[in-house]
């Protein structure tokens, strides 16, 4: 007896006559939704799908999907100041996923694979850009031009290329082979580089205008800010982006014994933790209380680990060299943060003075763009080049991106700025490209849409740091990756944000068998049967499904 | 992700266009049972919401005969459609037996106990949804301490009545818990029953969205904090002696599992104390009873 046959002959048919889509008014609508940690990323990287595939061992295609938004995954895998582990929902359960090891995870993979970007096409492109600067911002222009086959020449004052990325960030953070493998991979796309040439003003500026169908002018921050009352001829005053710039070239520092470092954020730590790496006694004066400094926490922490002291809510007042080396006055402060970024306001506390001695002192306090030498063609919008939301600065055909443009200063938010202006150059040089699609205004896939019956506790596996004994004395890289089975638990942690996965849930959960299984993947609602009940959308466990009203 | 994958196969066994609730767990728990016990199988069905779920005639929304029996004689009527099997030389044909709690623990439990005491060869799944739903939410003696239904409006004054003690002492071959939360379990349960001769009784908890005041979609969720937080713990016990917890771990305080409910919506803490404090010592006596097999 065949099935039909079988319930034909007690039944006069089966349920399926009654529809009872009829009930509902509600229905599931499947649908992809930004992840918070992709919200919180400044090149947008779709994190969700890359750890997806990093969990399936997937490492070439996680790779693919990474370097659409940033060519630079195992630099922004040391590097990054990651707020997308902020954001991270996992991080409202038990912890962050540690997105910014599996992203080095990834990089690292791909640089000992060797992996290359895919050659552009062949023929001559018909278009050529002009980038000058070859910061994480330059390089990030020139990588997403490149890829869309056209024509790019990075003119660069340096002699190599970088930026602050080869000139600020120590190697200790950031290994030179591995800055060294991602740029090449860059230039082998076939990049036109001019190392050690200047563009030095206005007619620079103006003659690669003409020459080239755009310019992309991304020439960073690096003028330092200087400290009042302090004479930098003195050869016991060294400014920090010098002193960095020097010891990453591997020059010597010619610097006395007791080093004092003053200010309290990122680039004081580096300059702090590089002259302890040169043997060098370091205290660190900053304004803040030690609660207060803006280098992030874990950098402090180092630091002290690695012997620098701090000196906290205190101010230089005057620097003298005396017998055995500098007397320097300071007195304490009340520090008070300001209602802008970086604003405050300090009033010194009455006799509170007291000396330290130090033989040397670096000023560490910031950096400024050099608007100046440009000031005759662009506009400045304060400390940065004024530029509208797709980059152009208001001269045609020139666009702008980077610390020279933003106060948002993070190699990836330079990354993601250079993408954003490669697509706009893209738009002016050839409009038949047509403007990147308007991001569909989804809502993002919060922790409220995620199941966590099906995310069990699981602990997070963080980067480890190396010893503090085996780190001083030289310049190998203090944090150290995960190895393979800790990326692969690693990415299992990742909710999946808003992000099929094809678990099936939804399917097996509909108490109406509404949910057909489609051949090619994914899956559709039946709204004949389709009650509105909602279970599918509960028992999602990455919220990747959501209930819409019918109208 | 890290989650068990849900694995059991679905043969259409059980149809679209049924008339249980939107979100009901008892359709969903349906589903799984009526494609594990698969199709050379015979129903006998008690009045209960799974009779209306069924279908009335002319439509049916399963695939193998079901006789409607009535509240007091589901396991007498199983057990003499099993017997017929035998006499035309069927005997492999299940003979599956749905009843809900009423049908099982007050009206149906003495012709439960005498089919339990032959030991006939019937698998015999009751729908324990805490009271007579489909009659609009009367308490049964399954209605749990304090909970409220249409007949108890200020809380039901006496336990639950265990059911599975009243079983394991008939000493049958099999007593299996299983909730829609858990539908890998549900459908291993019933696939093992299946294998077995005698008598095999399953009790599927359904939280039962009027009756219990569950919202929608959250049936499953209440299920499964009855599951974690041990108010229905998953077990398995053979031969009325040998007791396997197939959930050994107790993860979660009552505190959520009453809040998603109605019924419970008038319990001061005191009451819910006292829940807490019966639930932890039915763990306690259960697990010590059980071999931990956790799977
Ligand atoms: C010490 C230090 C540590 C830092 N650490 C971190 C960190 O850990 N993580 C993080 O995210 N960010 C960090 N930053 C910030 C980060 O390095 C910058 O935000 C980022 O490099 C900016 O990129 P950019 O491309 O705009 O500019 P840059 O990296 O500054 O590059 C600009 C390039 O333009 C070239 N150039 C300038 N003028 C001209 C010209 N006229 N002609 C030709 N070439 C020119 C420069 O030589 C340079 O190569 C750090 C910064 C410093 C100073
Ligand atoms: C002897 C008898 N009394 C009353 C009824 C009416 N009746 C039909 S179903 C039902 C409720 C059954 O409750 P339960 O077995 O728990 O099933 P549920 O509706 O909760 O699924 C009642 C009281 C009946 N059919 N037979
Ligand atoms: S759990 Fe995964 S997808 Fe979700 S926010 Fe964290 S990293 Fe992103
Ligand atoms: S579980 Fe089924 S009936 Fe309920 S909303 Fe989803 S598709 Fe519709
Ligand atoms: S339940 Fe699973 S298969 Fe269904 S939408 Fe969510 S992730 Fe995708
Ligand atoms: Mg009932």
């Amino acid at each position: 007896m065949d099935d039909m046959q079988r319930s034909t002959l007690w039944t006069d048919a089966l349920s399926e006559n009654r529809l009872t889509g009829t009930w509902r008014n509600e229905t599931p609508d499947y649908r992809n939704l930004p992840s918070p940690c992709l919200g919180a990323c400044p090149v947008s990287g779709r994190i969700a799908d890359w750890i997806g595939k990093v969990e399936k061992k997937d490492y070439r295609g996680a790779w693919e999907t990474l370097v659409d938004n940033n060519p630079f995954p195992a630099i922004a895998g040391r590097i990054c100041h990651h707020p997308c582990e902020t954001a991270c929902n996992r991080a409202q359960l038990d912890e962050t996923v540690s997105i910014c090891a599996l992203e080095r995870f990834v990089g690292d993979t791909a640089l000992s694979e060797g992996w290359a970007f895919p050659a552009p096409p062949a023929n001559a492109p018909a278009q050529s850009v002009a980038i000058i600067g070859s910061g994480p911002a330059g390089l990030s222009a020139a990588y997403q031009l490149r890829r869309a086959g056209v024509g790019v020449t990075i003119y660069e004052s340096q002699d190599q290329l970088g930026g602050l990325m080869r000139y600020g960030i120590p190697a200790y953070r950031l290994e030179k082979s591995i800055l060294d493998g991602e740029i090449a991979r860059i230039i082998d796309m076939g990049v036109t580089v001019k190392l050690n040439t200047e563009i030095t003003g206005a007619a620079g500026l103006q003659e690669l205008r003409v020459r080239h169908d755009a310019v992309y002018l991304a020439t960073g921050a690096s003028r330092p800010k200087p400290l009042p009352g302090v004479d930098y001829d003195q050869p016991w005053v060294q400014d920090s982006a010098d002193f960095l710039a020097a010891t990453n070239a591997g020059q010597d520092c010619t610097l006395g014994a007791h080093v004092l470092v003053i200010g309290g954020g990122s680039a004081a730590m580096d300059v702090a933790r590089t002259a302890r790496r040169l043997g060098r006694k370091v205290t660190v004066l900053a304004l803040e209380p030690e609660a207060m400094l803006p280098a992030q926490r874990a950098e402090v922490i180092e630091a002290t680990e690695e012997g620098i002291e701090f000196v906290t809510g205190a101010m230089m007042q005057s620097a003298e060299p005396g017998t055995d080396g500098l007397r320097i006055r300071c007195t304490r402060v009340d520090f008070k943060r300001g209602t802008t970024r970086g604003a405050f306001n300090i009033t010194p506390v009455e006799d509170s003075e007291f000396t330290l001695t130090a033989d040397a002192i670096i000023p560490s306090i910031g950096q400024d763009a050099d608007l100046s030498r440009w000031q005759d063609l662009l506009a400045g919008d304060g400390p940065v080049l004024k530029a509208d939301a797709s980059w152009h600065t208001g001269l045609d055909g020139v666009f702008t991106g980077g610390d020279v443009a933003s106060m948002d200063r993070f190699v990836t938010q330079a990354i993601g700025m250079g993408k954003e202006a490669a697509r706009s150059i893209l738009v002016y040089i050839a409009p038949d490209v047509g403007a990147a699609d308007a991001p569909a205004d989804d809502p993002e896939a919060g922790f409220s849409v995620i199941n966590t019956a099906y995310h069990p506790l699981a602990e997070r596996n963080k980067p480890q740091n190396a010893d503090v004994t085996a780190r001083l004395g030289n310049f190998k890289e203090v944090q150290q990756s995960l190895d393979q089975s800790q990326a692969m638990t690693e990415a299992s942690r990742c909710f999946s944000c808003g992000t099929c996965t094809y678990c099936d849930n939804c399917y097996f959960y509909c108490p109406d068998m509404a949910i057909t299984k489609l051949d090619g993947g994914g899956y559709e609602i039946k709204s004949d049967y389709c009650k509105g009940c909602g279970l599918c959308v509960a028992e999602c466990p990455t919220g990747a499904i959501r209930m819409q009203e019918d109208l | 992700m890290n989650m068990e994958m849900i694995n059991y196969k679905d043969d259409g066994q059980f149809c679209s266009g049924h008339v249980a609730c939107a979100g009901c767990a008892e359709a969903l728990a349906l589903r799984v049972i009526m494609n594990a016990v698969g199709q050379d199988a015979i129903g006998v069905v008690a009045p209960s919401c799974s009779a209306v779920i069924l279908g009335g005639h002319p439509m049916s929304s399963v695939k193998i005969p079901f006789i409607h029996g009535t509240l007091e004689s589901a396991a007498a009527s199983a057990s003499g459609v099993k017997r017929a099997l035998v006499a035309q030389g069927k005997p492999d044909t299940t003979v599956l037996c749905l009843a809900g709690d009423g049908g099982t623990y007050d009206i149906g439990l003495q012709s439960l106990s005498s089919a339990a005491e032959r030991n006939e060869d019937i698998l015999y799944v009751c729908f324990d949804n805490e009271g007579y739903m489909n009659t609009g939410g009367q308490k049964s003696s399954s209605t749990p301490l304090n909970a409220t239904t249409g007949s108890t409006p200020t809380g039901k004054s006496t336990r639950k009545k265990n059911l599975i003690e009243i079983l394991a002492a008939h000493r049958i071959p099999y007593i299996a818990t299983t909730s829609p939360s858990h539908l890998n379990d549900m459908a291993a349960k019933i696939k093992k029953a299946k294998t077995i001769r005698g008598t095999k009784v399953i009790i599927v908890l359904i939280p039962c969205l009027p009756g219990w005041g569950v919202a929608d979609n959250a049936a499953v969720k209440t299920a499964r904090l009855a599951v974690e937080s041990g108010v229905f713990p998953l077990f398995e016990v053979e031969g009325g002696l040998t007791y396997t917890m197939t959930k050994a771990t107790k993860t979660q305080p009552i505190n959520d599992y009453l809040s998603l409910q109605k019924r419970y919506r008038h319990l001061n803490d005191e009451q819910i104390a006292q829940i807490q404090q019966d639930v932890d010592e039915d763990w306690q006596r259960l697990t010590t009873r059980a071999i931990e097999a956790d799977v």
